[in-house]
This record gives structure tokens, sequence and C-alpha cells, in this order.
């Protein structure tokens, strides 16, 4: 913005061919121009709306119907029979409870283990200036490219010659692999928005540096340590492959768990899965909730701007 | 956050209060746990991947035996090409279309809707859900004998017969990019919708006001401020697409006859299915490479957008 040479303003009488004229035709095509871009944004929030929460409205309608009027052909798309038993039938599955509190425990170990670790990684990306750490932080970040599908194949190896299959430690830390560098990146973002100055000063009061991380940093940034938690809880709740694969029927989670419960090899309860899918999905509507704040921010701060 | 900060700059404290480690040492220190997790769940599995394409070795026994490069043979001379075709299908249909969509809700959203907060809130539900469960969900929609989409088409006639959408080759594909196009649309969607709201309501007026259309607007304006963004977004999706997994594997499982196998199942079946651990890392060996170049190319593009 600094150019030396400044163009000279045109003179104050330079002929200014129908102004008002013109102006009015600009006026009225802006208007036009507006109720045109209303139309076509409405046209279009419409029509993806119809793509985007139809198949939503059909999970509903599965999920509160009765196994007859699923099998019927063609369905009916405005439902006249509504049940909650399939509901009822989850809660008395003991078998779902069960992968749902292994879902739970494996979820929430891995965010907390993704936090603390991810925590002093990403204080030291943040505040710290040495040789290797650009090259860290893209081995951080291009760790959570790599195929999951071979990741997998050799971590069974790994986990099965050290007898950690069917554990919660192999799924906890098959997790990881994910939830880590998605957090390394978001503390780090949140560690850049704590002022150098802070610490500055800090240190100048005698704290020394773990002491100025724990008491001082830790608790500034806590809001979105949680927020890295709830996205690493969320990630490990969804994980279908590792758990999948790891695991068998004692420690598998929900998702695989639905699978091997519901998809039979001729027969397949609909009604009954669509149930136990809303269910599983609402902890992490939940978590959302809570993120929106966090949502873009959090994903620019991993991934887009770094 | 800047890049060009000098080599030391937030020091705390010198050499007071117990700090015996210099500021590098320290910051070092701080990412041992992490690198050592690192190291052990990621890296060192993916180096013995690679390492054991070059042996013949079986998921459930003991001991592997050197094959030299037959795994790697089995493959180019084999599927590889058609697994590498089908692979990108899926990635490109997948990153495409729901960009498209994506961006323009997100151009719909941003030309001030009166509801436009709570309609981004509602958009994003597909995105949200487990992505198993937005597999069982369309699993059930395209279902051969009661799926609502065979249902809805015979209904208006467009159809005159049920459709076993995953289960024909010719459908099947468009069937998984469908899918996971409804999965991952919001997400660009938001991604752009932030990059949009960058672009100055006046530079609009302003060029609206010079007699532009709404078609040049969109590239004289519009397109300049969100191309950094929507660069980057589609290189993302396109590296996860490209590794893709459970979207597939729950709907298809790379069938029927192979027509939707990728390098994820194809890697995947042959060492829990096939048993054949040799073989599968070697595909996976190529198919690292491969991504390898993508992600290089992600961190080129990154790096050039600012600091790292």
């Amino acid at each position: 913005m600094t150019s030396t040479t400044s163009t000279p303003l045109p003179a104050v009488d330079r002929p200014q061919p129908s102004a008002t004229r013109g102006e009015r035709g600009a006026r009225r095509r802006i208007r036009k121009d507006l109720l045109r871009s209303r139309i076509a944004a409405w046209s279009a929030v419409v029509v993806i709306g119809a793509f985007g929460l139809l198949p939503v409205y059909w999970l509903l309608v599965t999920a509160l119907s009765t196994p007859e009027s699923t099998f019927q052909f063609p369905p009916k798309l405005i439902p006249t029979d509504l049940t909650l038993s399939n509901f009822t039938a989850l809660a008395e599955n003991d078998q779902l409870i069960k992968y749902m509190i292994n879902s739970l425990v494996v979820a929430s170990i891995t965010a907390v283990l993704s936090v603390v670790v991810a925590t002093y990684m990403g204080y030291s990306f943040s505040k710290f200036r040495y040789r290797g750490r650009r090259s860290l932080m893209h081995l951080v970040l291009a760790s959570q490219m790599f195929p999951q599908a071979l990741l997998l194949v050799t971590l069974y190896t790994v986990f099965s010659s050290f007898g950690m299959l069917n554990t919660y430690s192999a799924l906890v830390l098959s997790f990881t692999t994910f939830t880590m560098p998605l957090c390394v990146w978001m503390l780090k973002g949140i560690f850049d928005t704590i002022p150098d100055a802070l610490l500055e000063a800090a240190a100048i009061d005698g704290a020394s540096r773990w002491r100025t991380l724990h008491s001082i940093v830790a608790p500034l940034a806590a809001p979105g340590m949680i927020a890295a938690g709830l996205f690493a809880f969320v990630r490990g709740w969804n994980d279908f492959i590792f758990a999948l694969t790891l695991a068998d029927k004692e420690k598998q989670t929900l998702p695989p768990g639905l699978v091997s419960t519901y998809i039979g090899e001729f027969q397949t309860a609909w009604p009954q899965l669509m149930a136990a899918s809303l269910v599983v999905s609402v902890p992490v509507i939940v978590a959302f909730m809570f993120l929106q704040r966090y949502l873009v921010g959090g994903m620019t701060a991993g991934s887009v701007k770094s | 956050m800047s890049t060009a900060a000098p080599p030391q700059k937030a020091p705390p404290p010198r050499e007071r209060s117990g700090g015996r480690l210099s500021n590098g040492a320290f910051a070092l220190l701080l990412t041992a746990p992490g690198l050592a997790l690192f190291a052990a769940i990621i890296f060192y599995p993916l180096l013995s991947a690679l390492f054991t394409g070059f042996f013949k070795q079986d998921l459930r026994l003991p001991g592997r035996e050197f094959a030299g490069l037959d795994n790697f043979t089995y493959w180019l001379d084999g599927d590889f090409l058609t697994i590498l075709e089908q692979t990108l299908i899926f990635t490109v249909g997948a990153t495409l279309v729901p960009f498209v969509i994506g961006f323009a809700l997100a151009l719909a959203l941003n030309t001030g809707l009166k509801a436009s907060g709570f309609l981004r809130g509602l958009f994003l539900f597909p995105w949200v859900i487990p992505g198993v469960v937005v597999s069982f969900l369309w699993m059930w929609i395209f279902n051969a004998n009661y799926g609502v989409l065979n249902g809805v088409l015979m209904e208006t006639g467009i159809i005159d017969e049920s459709v076993a959408w995953l289960g024909r080759p010719g459908t099947a594909m468009l069937a998984v990019i469908v899918t996971k196009t409804w999965a991952s649309f919001p997400w660009m969607m938001v991604m752009l919708l932030a990059g949009l709201q960058t672009v100055p309501k006046e530079l609009h007026e302003a060029a609206s006001m010079d007699g532009a259309g709404s078609v040049r607007r969109f590239f004289a304006v519009t397109w300049p401020q969100v191309r950094g963004v929507a660069s980057i977004v589609l290189l993302l999706e396109f590296i996860w697409n490209f590794q893709h997994f459970d979207t597939i594997y729950v709907l298809t499982g790379g069938g029927p006859a192979g027509t939707t196998e990728t390098f994820a199942t194809a890697v995947y079946q042959t060492a829990f299915k096939g048993f054949d651990i040799g073989r599968a890392t070697a595909l996976g060996g190529l198919w690292m490479l491969l991504l390898l170049l993508l992600v290089a190319a992600y961190l080129r593009i990154t790096e050039r957008k600012g600091d790292a």
C-alpha cells in the first residue's frame, strides 16, 4: 500500500453525462440482481436441503416403524403407525450396552491421552523456536494422512505379537494415531493466541517453565483443550475399521458392534438398526453443539491455516 | 501468528528457577512423549509395512520367507491399474461433487438469507453423524427390495422395476459416491462459507454498480477471495478420499465383482480375508508412494499460504 507516486484525482468538473439517469439505472439493476440472487439462493437451499435432509427424515421414520411396515413395498413416505419399541429393545440388549460401555471407555481414554500428550507438543511448537521444529510439525501433519488401512495391517501384527489384541489399550493406541495429530494442531493454534508477554511476565516473577505451563498457560487454554478432547472423543467414538479389526465381541465398540448385531447374512433388522444408529449419533451431535464455536476455527487451525 | 519469527521468539526464563535445560532442550523434552507415541504407533508400523512387502507372510502364522519383488509384481501384473482407476474414480467423484454442492450452498447462505445461521446448523447434520451410521442409512435407502429410493422412483414411473443399486456393477460406484457426497458436502460448505465471509460486501456492490453481471462478479470478485480455501479443501478431501475405507467397505465391501475395489479395501481384504500380509503391504507400499506425492503437494500449498 505504499505507492510512491499518487495519481492525481480527476478534476472536479469532469463531465458526468446523465448522472441521475445512470445512477437510477444502476440502482434498479442492483435491486433486480438482489432479487435474482435471493431466488437462486432459495432454490439452491431447497434442492440441496432435500438431498441433505430427506435421508435424515427417513432415518427417523424407519427407527420409529414397526418391522411389518418396514418390509412393505413401496414404502409409505408418511408413516401412520409409529412405535418406540425399537428403542426399548435396545435398552434390553445387554450385548449392545456392553459395546456402548466399551465405546465410552475407549473414546474417553483416547481423548485424555491425546490432549495431555498434544498439549506438551503443541506448546513446544507454539512457544519455542528450535532447529527441527518445522520438520517435526510437518511430520505430525503428514502422519494424519497416511493410509489407515495399511497402518492397521501392521498395527495388527504388532499388537498380536505383544498379545494386545482384544484389549482397551490396543484400541486406545490405534485411535491415537488419528486423534493426536489433530489435537496437536488444534492446541498449537490455541497456544498461539496466548500472548508471549504473559509468559515473560511469569518468568520475571520467578515461575519455572513447568510452572508457567501448568499453572498459567493450561488454565487459559482449558476451553481449547476441552474442545480438542471432544474432537478426539468423537473421532474415537466414530471409528469403525480399527475397532472392527483389533477387538472381538468382548472389547468391540458400538460402530462395528452394530454390524455384528444387526446386519445378517440374509435379513437385516432395519428398524432396530436405524434406532441404534440414532442412539450412536446422539453423543456426537451433543458434542458438536458444544463445539459449534470451535468448528471452523479448529478445522482451519488444524488443516488449512496451519 | 507469523513465521518470520526470530529463532528465540518467547524465551521464557533464562536459567532461573530450576531450569537447568536450555530452551531448545526443554522444548524438545515437551515433544518427547508425543514423538515416542508417534514412533511406536505410526512410523514404526508404516516402516515395517514397507519392509514386509518383500516377504511371503501369512497373517495367521509366525515366520516369513523372503520373496523379493514377487508381491509387487503380483499386483503390477494383475489388478493394480484397475484398482488405481477405481480409486481415482471414487476419489475424484467424492471430492468434486460435494465441492460443487457445498460451494453452491455456501454461496446461497452467504447472500444474507434471514435463516442462514439456522440453515448452516441444520445442513451440518449429515456430516456430524458417525460415518458408519451414514453407511447404514444409505444401505437402507439403496436396498434392492424395500429401499425408499426404488419406491419413489417406481411410484413416479422413472423406473419399472427395483434396481439393486449396490449389487450391480454399473451402479455400485455411483451409489458409493452419492453416499460419501452426502456425508462430506456440509464440511465443504462450512469451510467455503468461512472463506466467503472474508469477502467484503462492498466489493460486490461496487462491481454490481459498475455493471458486472453475477457470473462476472463471481469470477472477478468472489473466486479470487476463496481460491485459497477452495484449493486446500479440495486437496485435503482428495487425500482423505484416496485412502477412504468405511463407506466403501460397509456398502459394498469392494464388490460387486470388484467394481468398487479401491486401495483401502483391497489392502484390507488381502490382509484380513486372504491372510496374505506380504501382498497386502506390497500394495500398501505402492499406494503410500502415491499418497506421499499428494501429501507433498499439500505441504507445498499450505507452506505457500503462510507459515507453518
